[in-house]
């Protein structure tokens, strides 16, 4: 097997004042062509452990090992940080360019390409996504949706190694949710993909992780319904004893 | 709210180089401020008028943009005139109206409507990104440029923001009077948009952060060759020009 | 609360642009990196607030809340503040491109002046956070009264009166802002007092 792309060992976090750890001895590993849900009550501290492996919260305790290498300060966290995409949860945080392609152009650029490969690289993307017609949107104008799309190809122009997607269905309808699901089956890449959608997440990912107490329940102790019945909480994962 | 109608259309103006036109009107606009010559100050309403012409705008939302400066121009009518001291021009029963107090009052008329044409049809009618981009060319400091579009860039959300604020307290019974109760709601609310301002603005750092960004501005330049951007910055130069040397000549 | 294109002498529009420029240039220095998306999205959520209009009788006054950014900011206040009439130029044309400078003043300055005066204040019992504050949303209107009517002063001797007007018109104003800004800022304390600046000399403005 080959080395994991993210490793956390015993990650433990808590918020600046606060007492209770979000993070508690928290372990997490993904390795090359992982396709992983994510699926857990509303404050579990989904979002925190996203946070955590792109560096913008601390751990108080453990170790991060992305490619293969510890990472632990600003600099090196920095390194990394444009190889993986992190889409946010709020789109309106991800989008503060004043135009589209202004805004998926970003990351190129800081990557160090000239302003005509970015704008191709932007295009280029925008395209993928079919979205090709918003490149000179104004990006406060844009419907929900179009965020979502913007921001994932804002993310996928990074040409990232792996995707972390922070809820990337809220609000949307069946129409782009199916779009989206086209989209990530069609990418030669991994993932991790936080949704309160059973059936989205069932779509687009091979396992399905849960958190509880500040840790990560993966599939050994999770057993996900893959089969269709009805009973209380069947869309909810959950243990068969 | 925020409304960029003006710069949807499609006249000769629209298709200017934005730093061009950004040129043109800080020039114009300064030279018709500085200037006190009537004669001189009528070319300049005419040259105005031209301007807003070439945007082919159209007068409506021309007169709904300039009604801010009609009504503070109706008001100085009301008053200068009478109270400004000098060679009397007609008495009014108590009230006399001097001559000084009238040229006054024209002359700020005629200025303070010239120069917001003068903005209305160069610079209303771009985007604020086009803006933005057209003062990062002219070497406006990156920050500022940042500043600018960054703040622009979140007012629609805050304003969202406020609305469902302000429609809550209101499904809860608010009614706004003069009292110490909405006061206080509304410093609450407007409280709220600053917090929330502020909390956004970590997860839009951190989201720059994961994109790369490490202190340098950078952008994509596009600027918009067209034959007509040295025909009109010389056109508009040279008619400023000889503007600015008649109010000088004339004195 | 500003002054309409066209009025200002040539002298008075550039002494307040070269004011605006220099007072920009300080601000932008005092952000570094870290801090400009703050900056800037406060700036957006003063340009949203000062739209808010309260009743005042039977009529009613918008808000002004340079005090609230000034104590936030400090000198970064003064870009913030600018960049938001810029904007409202831009979107309302209630100024254009000459009277910027001096508005940029009349509005700026007193939030920055505000900020030393009031805010070694803030980190102390509730009562007295209220009433520095109240002093710094009163005052901070108080003393952009003073510039816009020293500015159409020095524009023309007859402007006194209007300049007179101006003050006494806006007196309920400056209650009205010391109000909301002594609750606006004791909010900030109860629910995120991050948000106010550190005590001097830990921090800079
Ligand atoms: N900046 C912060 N400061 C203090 N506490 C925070 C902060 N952000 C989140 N928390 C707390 O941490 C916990 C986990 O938050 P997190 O956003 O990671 O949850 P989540 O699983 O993503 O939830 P959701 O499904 O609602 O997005 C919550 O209890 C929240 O109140
Ligand atoms: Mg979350």
């Amino acid at each position: 097997m080959t080395n994991p792309i993210i490793k956390l060992e015993n990650i433990s976090f808590a918020y600046p004042g606060a007492t209770e750890k979000i993070l508690d001895s928290l372990s997490l590993e993904v390795y090359h062509g992982d396709r992983i849900g994510m699926m857990a009550p509303n404050g579990s501290g989904k979002t925190t452990l996203f946070h955590t492996i792109m560096g913008l919260c601390r751990p108080d305790s453990g170790t991060i090992e992305i490619f293969g290498s510890p990472v632990s300060t600003e600099q090196e966290f920095q390194a990394v940080r444009s190889r993986i995409g992190l889409m946010f949860q709020d789109a309106d945080d991800q989008l503060f360019c004043p135009t589209v392609v202004d805004d998926v152009a970003f990351g190129p650029l800081n990557l160090g390409l000239s302003a005509d490969e970015a704008r191709d690289r932007a295009r280029e993307v925008l395209a993928t996504l079919g979205i090709a017609d918003l490149e000179n949107a104004i990006t406060h104008r844009l419907s929900g949706g179009q965020k979502r799309l913007v921001a994932l190809a804002s993310v996928l122009a990074m040409e990232p190694s792996v995707l972390l997607l922070d809820e990337p269905t809220a609000g949307l309808d069946n129409g782009v949710k199916e779009k989206l699901v086209k989209i990530l089956n069609h990418l030669d890449i991994s993932y991790v993909v936080i949704s309160h959608e059973f059936n989205f997440l069932t779509a687009i990912t091979d396992r399905v992780f849960s958190m509880e107490s500040g840790k990560i329940l993966s599939d050994d102790e999770v057993r996900i319904h893959q089969h269709e019945h009805m009973h209380k909480l069947g869309n909810h994962p959950h243990k068969h004893v | 709210m925020i409304s960029e109608a003006l710069a949807q259309g499609d006249s000769m103006i629209h298709r200017l180089d934005p730093c061009v036109r950004v040129v043109c009107a800080f020039g114009v606009s300064f030279a018709l401020a500085l200037s006190e010559q009537f004669g001189v100050l009528g070319l300049y309403l005419v040259f105005a008028l031209v301007l807003v012409a070439l945007a082919s705008l159209g007068a409506g939302p021309v007169l709904k943009r300039l009604k801010p400066v009609l009504l503070f121009v109706l008001m100085i009518w009301v008053i200068l005139p009478f109270t400004h001291e000098g060679e009397p021009l007609l008495r009014l029963g108590p009230l006399t109206m001097t001559r000084p107090g009238v040229e006054l009052c024209l002359r700020i008329t005629i200025k303070s409507v010239s120069i917001l044409m003068v903005f209305i049809a160069l610079l209303a009618t771009m985007t604020v990104a086009t803006l933005g981009q057209a003062l990062h060319r002219l070497r406006v400091p990156d920050k500022l440029v940042f500043l600018l579009l960054m703040t622009y860039r979140y007012i629609a959300v805050i304003q969202e923001e406020y609305q469902r604020l302000l429609r809550a307290a209101r499904f809860r019974g608010f009614v706004p009077g003069t009292n110490l109760h909405s006061y206080r709601t509304y410093a609450y609310l407007a409280g709220m948009l600053f917090v929330r301002a502020s909390l956004r603005a970590q997860r839009v750092h951190n989201a720059m952060l994961c994109r790369g960004f490490n202190g340098t501005f950078r952008s994509l330049d596009s600027p918009l060759s067209n034959r007509l951007n040295p025909v009109f910055m010389t056109g508009v130069s040279a008619l400023t020009l000889v503007l600015v040397v008649t109010e000088l000549l004339w004195k | 609360m500003h002054i309409s294109e066209g009025v200002l002498s040539g002298p008075v529009m550039m002494a307040g642009a070269a004011l605006a420029v220099a007072g920009t240039a300080v601000g932008l220095k005092k952000i570094d990196y870290d801090r400009i998306v703050h900056v800037a999205i406060l700036s957006s959520a003063f340009f949203v607030a000062s739209l808010i209009h309260v009743n005042l009788g039977p009529s009613s006054v918008h808000l002004i809340l340079n005090g609230v950014v000034g104590l936030l900011l400090g000198w970064a206040a003064f870009p913030a503040i600018v960049v938001a009439l810029f904007l409202q130029a831009v979107f309302f044309q209630y100024g254009g491109i000459t009277a910027l400078g001096v508005n940029a003043v009349i509005m700026a300055l007193p939030a920055v002046i505000c900020y030393y005066l009031f805010s070694p204040f803030l980190n102390k019992g509730k009562k007295t956070v209220f009433a520095a504050s109240f002093l710094a949303g009163a005052g901070s209107v108080f003393f952009s009264c003073l510039v816009l009517g020293f500015a159409l002063y020095l524009t023309e001797k007859s402007f006194f009166e209007v300049s007179l007007l101006v003050v006494t018109a806006n007196l309920p104003v400056m209650i009205i802002e010391g109000i909301v800004t002594g609750f606006c800022v004791t909010f900030f304390h109860k629910v995120y007092p991050e948000i106010l600046p550190r005590p001097r000399g830990r921090s800079n403005p």
